[in-house]
C-alpha cells in the first residue's frame, strides 16, 4: 500500500477531493444501520464506512481495483441514506462517483458485464432505443423460461406496455388564464417511455396554476444514469447539452424553475455546479441551471396548489425517493400537498430504505434489488392504503413488480384532485375510498396526529 | 487464537449454523473501535444469535471454554463506547441484526413487546402504521438505537416516559449460569402470561433492577409502556442571555415540574450545545484546538443564530392549541418573573434546527440531528461526562462554573445540556476532541477524570459512563456496594463469561 500512488494522482482534482472526502470520515458508524446492503448482509465492506475504507485502500494502491472491491462497491445503491445520519456530514455522493469512474477507467470487467453495461448506458438515456428495447423485451419475455438466469432476470425487470398515455413533446404549453410563472420542464428520457402520463398531468397541473410550461428542444437525459455507471463523460455530455437548451430557454424568455418531476434526475442536476467546478466554460452556466432546478412538490408547496374541485379522500401511503428524501432533503412538501388534495397521507414504514430501483441498479444488481423490493412492498401493503404515491419514475416501475397496491406520481394524484384524469394505473382497480377524516392523517414532519379537537379517544383523554 | 476460543467458534458454527459468526479482521477491528480516549479494543470476534434459545446456547459455550462475551443490542453508544467491550479479548454477541422483532404492541393497555434489536425508529413506524394512537419516548440520540439497550443502560427521554427503565415491565433474561428468568409475573406460567407486562409489584424482589447497568445476565425480551398520543403537541422556549442565568433557570423550572404542571422534562442547553450542530469550531485552525473558544466567538455564535448562553424547552401535551394556550401564557408568566428570558413560540422554534430537535423528541419522534454535535472539533474524540444536579439553582450555577474551569484548563470547549425534572437534572457534558492529535486526546482523558474526581468529591456520582473509565467509577463507591456487586456476579456468572468489566463488575 502505498501513500504516495495516491498522491501522484491526487493531480486529477477528482481525486483529489475524494482524498479530501476520506479524510472527513470518523468511523462513527452512524451509517452501517441505515444503509440497506449492511441491513440485509451485516457485513462490513457493505456498509458505508466499509466501503469508504475500500476506496482508500484501492486508491492507495496501484494497479486494478481488487474484484472484491469492485463488487462491495457495485453493491452501493448511492440512496445516501448513510449521509442523512452521519454525525460529520462525509459527501459521500461525491466519493461514490469517483470511485466508480476510477473502477470505470482501471478496472478491467468480463466481457458480459461489458457488453451488458454498455447497452444500457446507451439504451436506457436513449427513448428511442429504450422504446424498441422494451418492445422487443415485451416480445421475447414470453419465451423467458428457455433463456439463462441473466436474460430472465432482466426480461422479468421490463415492464408492461403503459396505458396508451400520450408524452409530451416539445414546445411551449400555456398558462390557463394569467400566466405568472414561466417554468421549464425536464421531460426526461426512460420516464419518457415508462411512465409518460407523469409529464402530461405535470403539464396540466402546472399550466392550471398559473404556469408556462416550457419543454425545451434539446433537453433529454439529465446524465444520472451514466454517472452513477462510471461514465462521466457521457454524463457530462448529457448535462451540457440540458444546460445549454436551458439557458438558451432562459435568455430567451426567462425561467422561474427548471421542474423536475423523476427525483434522481433532480439530484443530479442540482449538483450540475459541482460536476462542472472545473470546466470554465460551463461552470457559471452550470451554476444557474442547478440553481433553478426544483423538484415539482417543491414548486407547487411553494406557489400553492388550488383547492380540490373532487376530494379525494383515498388512503395514499407516501413512499420517499432516496433522491428526494436524501438527496434533496424534499420530505415535507409532497405530504403536505396530497393531504390538501384531500388524501388521507400515511408513512411506510422504514421509509428512509431503498427500494431497491436506485437508477440501473435494479437491472446490474438484480437480487439485492428484489429483497429490497418485496421489503417495501410489505412495508407499503402493511399500512392499509390504497395505493401508493411516489416521486420518481424507477421507484414506481421498481414497487409495480413487488406489490399489489397501484403505484402512482404524487403529481398524477394531484393533477386528478384539481381536475385532470384519473391516474392510468388507477383504472380499473378497486380502490376504497377512506372513512378518516383527512386531518387526522399525521405528518411525519408535523405535530399533529389525531384530529385536532379531540379530547378522548379509546386509548387517551385529554 | 488460543485453543479454547477456537473451540467456542466451532461449536458456535456447529450448533448455529457459519453465518451466525463473523471473525473476519474487518469485523474484529470495527466491532472494537469507539471514540473514547483510550481507543480500540481487541475483539475476538462476532456472534449473531437470532433468539433466547440460540443467546442460552452462546452462553452455554462460552462457559464450557471460559470465553467472554459482550452482548449488545442495536445502533451505536457512541461516546460510552460504541460497540467495543470494556476489556480485549472478549466475543460480541450482537443482538441487533436478527432479535429484532416487536412481538406484540398491546394498544389497550399501552406496551410493546421487544427484543434488543428493536430500535427507536423501528417502533415508532410500527407505532404508526397502527395509526398512531401511541407514541414512543424518544431520545435526541440516534434513532437507530435499541429502545431495549437504552432502557438497560439507564438511558432517558424528555417526555412523561422519559425514565425509560421505570418504563420497562416484565424482562426475559439469560444470566451467566445459562438459566433464563423472566422477572415479576412472567414466571409464573411461562405460557399464560397476563400480568407479565403490566405489573411491576407481584411477589418476591424486584429482580429487574439487577440488570440495569449490570452484567449479570442478558437481556433478550421487555415490554415497554407506551403514551397515548395526544392530539396537539406545543413547545415553548426561552432564551437566556448569560452564563450565569442557570441558577435563575433552575429555580423557574423546579416548581412547574414539582407540580407536574408541565408534562415533559426541560432541556436547558447552553450555547455550544445548541449551534454545536449547526457549526464547527471557528477558532480550532488558529488555536490548533489548544484553547477553548473564546468569549468573542461564543458570542458571535449566539448572535448569528438567535440564542443566548441558555436555551430552555418544554412542551405541552393536549386537545387542541386553543386548550393549551393558556397554559403556554402561564408558563411565559412564570418566566417573565426573571425579565430576562425571551420566549420563543412553538412556530418561531420550528425554524431554528437546534430548538427544533427538542421538538422532535418531546415529540416521540426520533431525529439524527443531533448528532452533527460530534463534528464540533475534527478528528472524532467524543466522550460523555454525565453527572447530575439537585434542582437547586445556586448548586448548579456553582457546579456550571467548576465544569467550565475545568474544560477552560484542559482547552476544550464547555458543552453542555441539562435534562431537568422536579428535583433532579442530568447534566450530560460533551467531550468532542481530536482524537488523531495525542496531545488533545491526552488533555480529554484528563478532563474527565477531573471533572470526575472534583465532582466525586463533591459527593456526585454519574449517570452512565464511557468504557474507559468504568473500574474508575466504580472504585469510587463505598467497598461494600462493590463487593455486593461482585458477589451477586459469582452467584448468577459463576465464570464470568459475560461482560466482565463492564460496571467494573467482575
Amino acid at each position: 500500500m502505498s501513500t504516495d500512488h495516491f498522491s501522484v494522482q491526487s493531480a486529477d482534482p477528482g481525486l483529489a477531493e475524494a482524498k479530501t472526502i476520506i479524510g472527513t470520515c470518523n468511523h462513527f458508524g452512524f451509517c452501517t444501520a441505515t444503509c440497506p446492503t449492511y441491513a440485509i448482509t451485516h457485513h462490513e465492506n457493505e456498509s458505508p464506512r466499509g466501503r469508504i475504507d475500500l476506496i482508500r485502500i484501492m486508491l492507495e494502491t496501484p494497479g486494478a481495483p481488487a474484484p472484491q472491491t469492485v463488487r462491495h462497491l457495485d453493491n452501493c445503491l448511492s440512496c445516501l441514506a448513510c449521509v442523512s445520519t452521519c454525525g460529520v456530514k462525509v459527501d459521500y455522493m461525491h466519493l461514490i462517483d469517483h470511485a466508480r469512474a476510477y473502477i470505470e477507467l482501471h478496472y478491467w470487467r468480463s466481457w458480459t458485464d461489458r457488453l451488458f453495461r454498455f447497452l444500457i448506458a446507451k439504451i436506457v438515456p436513449d427513448r428511442r432505443y429504450f422504446g424498441a428495447a422494451l418492445a422487443g423485451g415485451r416480445l421475447v419475455a414470453r419465451f423467458a423460461r428457455f433463456m439463462p438466469r441473466q436474460v430472465r432476470e432482466l426480461l422479468e425487470a421490463v415492464p408492461p406496455a403503459s396505458n396508451g398515455a400520450q408524452d409530451v413533446t416539445a414546445g411551449s404549453y400555456r398558462a390557463a388564464g394569467t400566466m405568472r410563472w414561466r417554468v421549464a420542464l425536464l421531460a426526461g428520457c426512460a420516464q419518457r417511455v415508462l411512465t409518460p402520463q407523469i409529464n402530461a398531468a405535470t403539464v396540466r397541473l402546472l399550466t392550471r396554476l398559473g404556469c408556462e410550461v416550457v419543454v425545451a428542444h434539446g433537453a433529454e437525459c439529465c446524465g444520472a444514469l451514466t454517472l452513477h455507471m462510471g461514465r462521466t463523460s457521457e454524463a457530462r455530455a448529457s448535462a451540457k447539452r440540458n444546460i445549454d437548451a436551458w439557458i438558451d430557454e432562459a435568455e430567451r424568455g426567462g425561467l422561474d424553475a427548471i421542474i423536475v418531476n423523476a427525483s434522481g434526475c433532480g439530484t443530479t442536476m442540482k449538483d450540475y455546479g459541482h460536476a462542472f467546478r472545473h470546466d470554465p466554460r460551463y461552470h457559471e452556466r452550470a451554476q444557474r441551471v442547478a440553481a433553478l432546478t426544483v423538484d415539482v412538490s417543491e414548486f407547487i408547496d411553494r406557489i400553492g396548489l388550488h383547492a380540490p374541485s373532487v376530494a379525494r379522500h383515498y388512503k395514499v401511503a407516501y413512499h420517499d425517493a432516496c433522491s428526494l428524501r436524501n438527496g434533496q432533503r424534499v420530505t415535507r412538501q409532497p405530504r403536505r400537498l396530497l393531504r390538501s388534495a384531500g388524501y388521507v397521507v400515511v408513512d411506510v414504514p422504514e421509509a428512509g430504505f431503498c427500494c431497491g430501483s436506485a437508477g440501473t441498479y435494479n437491472l446490474l444488481q438484480p437480487q439485492i434489488a428484489r429483497q429490497l423490493g418485496e421489503r417495501k412492498s410489505r412495508h407499503a401493503e402493511s399500512t392499509g392504503a390504497a395505493m401508493l404515491a411516489v416521486g420518481n419514475v424507477g421507484c414506481i416501475t421498481q414497487l409495480s413488480r413487488y406489490t399489489q397496491l397501484p403505484v402512482v406520481h404524487t403529481v398524477e394524484l394531484l393533477d386528478w384532485a384539481t381536475g385532470g384524469p384519473m391516474p392510468p394505473g388507477l383504472k380499473g382497480r378497486r380502490i376504497q375510498e377512506c372513512i378518516m377524516h383527512p386531518e387526522a392523517s399525521h405528518d411525519a414532519a408535523g405535530l399533529i396526529s389525531a384530529s385536532e379537537g379531540e379530547t378522548a379517544t379509546g386509548i387517551g383523554v385529554w | 487464537m488460543r485453543q479454547n476460543q477456537e473451540e467456542f467458534f466451532a461449536d458456535i458454527a456447529r450448533e448455529l449454523g457459519a453465518a451466525a459468526l463473523d471473525v473476519s479482521p474487518e469485523a474484529r477491528r470495527r466491532y472494537g473501535e469507539n471514540t473514547t480516549t483510550r481507543g480500540t479494543r481487541d475483539v475476538l470476534g462476532v456472534v449473531f444469535p437470532k433468539s433466547t434459545a440460540e443467546v442460552v446456547t452462546i452462553v452455554a459455550a462460552a462457559n464450557r471454554h471460559q470465553v467472554p462475551i459482550y452482548p449488545i443490542s442495536a445502533g451505536n453508544n457512541i461516546g460510552l463506547g460504541s460497540r467495543a467491550p470494556v476489556r480485549d479479548g472478549q466475543v460480541v454477541v450482537d443482538m441487533g441484526w436478527h432479535m429484532s422483532r416487536i412481538s406484540e404492541v398491546n394498544e389497550e393497555l399501552g406496551y410493546a413487546v421487544i427484543e434488543p434489536g428493536v430500535t427507536f425508529q423501528k417502533l415508532h413506524d410500527e407505532l404508526v402504521r397502527l395509526g398512531d394512537r401511541l407514541m414512543i419516548s424518544a431520545t435526541s440520540g440516534p434513532p437507530l438505537g435499541s429502545v431495549l439497550g437504552n432502557a438497560v443502560e439507564k438511558g432517558a427521554g424528555y417526555g412523561p416516559h422519559f425514565d425509560h427503565f421505570g418504563m420497562l415491565c416484565g424482562l426475559e433474561v439469560v444470566l451467566g449460569n445459562a438459566e433464563v428468568v423472566r422477572t415479576g409475573e412472567g414466571s409464573v406460567r411461562p405460557d399464560k402470561v397476563v400480568n407479565w407486562h403490566v405489573s411491576k409489584y407481584s411477589f418476591g424482589p424486584i429482580l429487574d433492577g439487577l440488570f440495569a447497568q449490570s452484567n449479570f445476565g442478558i437481556v433478550t425480551r421487555a415490554a415497554v409502556w407506551l403514551l397515548p398520543r395526544p392530539p396537539v403537541i406545543e413547545s415553548f422556549h426561552f432564551v437566556f442571555p448569560a452564563d450565569d442565568d442557570l441558577a435563575t433557570i433552575v429555580d423557574l423550572i423546579r416548581p412547574l415540574k414539582m407540580s407536574n404542571f408541565v408534562p415533559t422534562l426541560f432541556r436547558v442547553c447552553n450555547d455550544l450545545y445548541a449551534v454545536g450542530t449547526e457549526e464547527t469550531n471557528p477558532e480550532y485552525e488558529r488555536t490548533r484546538g489548544r484553547q477553548s473558544l473564546s468569549v468573542d466567538a461564543h458570542t458571535a455564535l449566539r448572535a448569528k443564530h438567535g440564542l443566548g448562553a441558555w436555551q430552555v424547552s418544554g412542551a405541552f401535551y393536549g386537545p387542541s392549541r386553543a386548550a393549551l394556550a393558556p397554559m403556554i401564557e402561564r408558563v411565559r408568566a412564570h418566566f417573565g418573573r426573571a425579565q430576562v428570558g425571551r420566549f420563543v413560540s412553538h412556530e418561531e422554534a420550528q425554524s431554528i434546527p437546534p430548538l427544533n430537535i427538542a421538538i422532535d423528541s418531546m415529540s416521540g419522534r426520533p431525529g439524527s440531528a443531533e448528532l452533527a454535535l460530534l463534528k464540533w472539533r475534527p478528528g472524532g474524540g467524543n466522550t460523555w461526562f454525565t453527572p447530575g444536579i439537585p434542582m437547586s439553582g445556586k448548586l448548579a450555577q456553582e457546579l456550571d462554573r467548576l465544569g467550565r474551569a475545568i474544560y477552560a484548563e484542559h482547552g476544550l470547549d464547555y458543552t453542555i445540556m441539562h435534562v431537568a425534572g422536579a428535583r433532579f437534572a442530568r447534566s450530560l457534558h460533551v467531550l468532542v476532541f481530536n482524537r488523531n492529535d495525542p496531545d488533545e486526546n491526552h488533555r480529554a482523558d484528563e478532563c474527565y477524570r477531573r471533572l470526575a474526581r472534583e465532582y466525586a468529591n463533591r459527593g456526585i456520582g454519574v449517570g452512565r459512563a464511557p468504557i474507559d473509565y468504568h473500574q474508575e467509577h466504580m472504585d469510587m463507591l463505598m467497598p461494600s456496594f462493590k463487593a455486593t456487586c461482585n458477589s451477586i456476579k459469582r452467584a448468577l456468572d459463576p465464570n464470568g463469561i459475560i461482560a466482565p468489566g463492564r460496571y467494573g463488575i467482575g
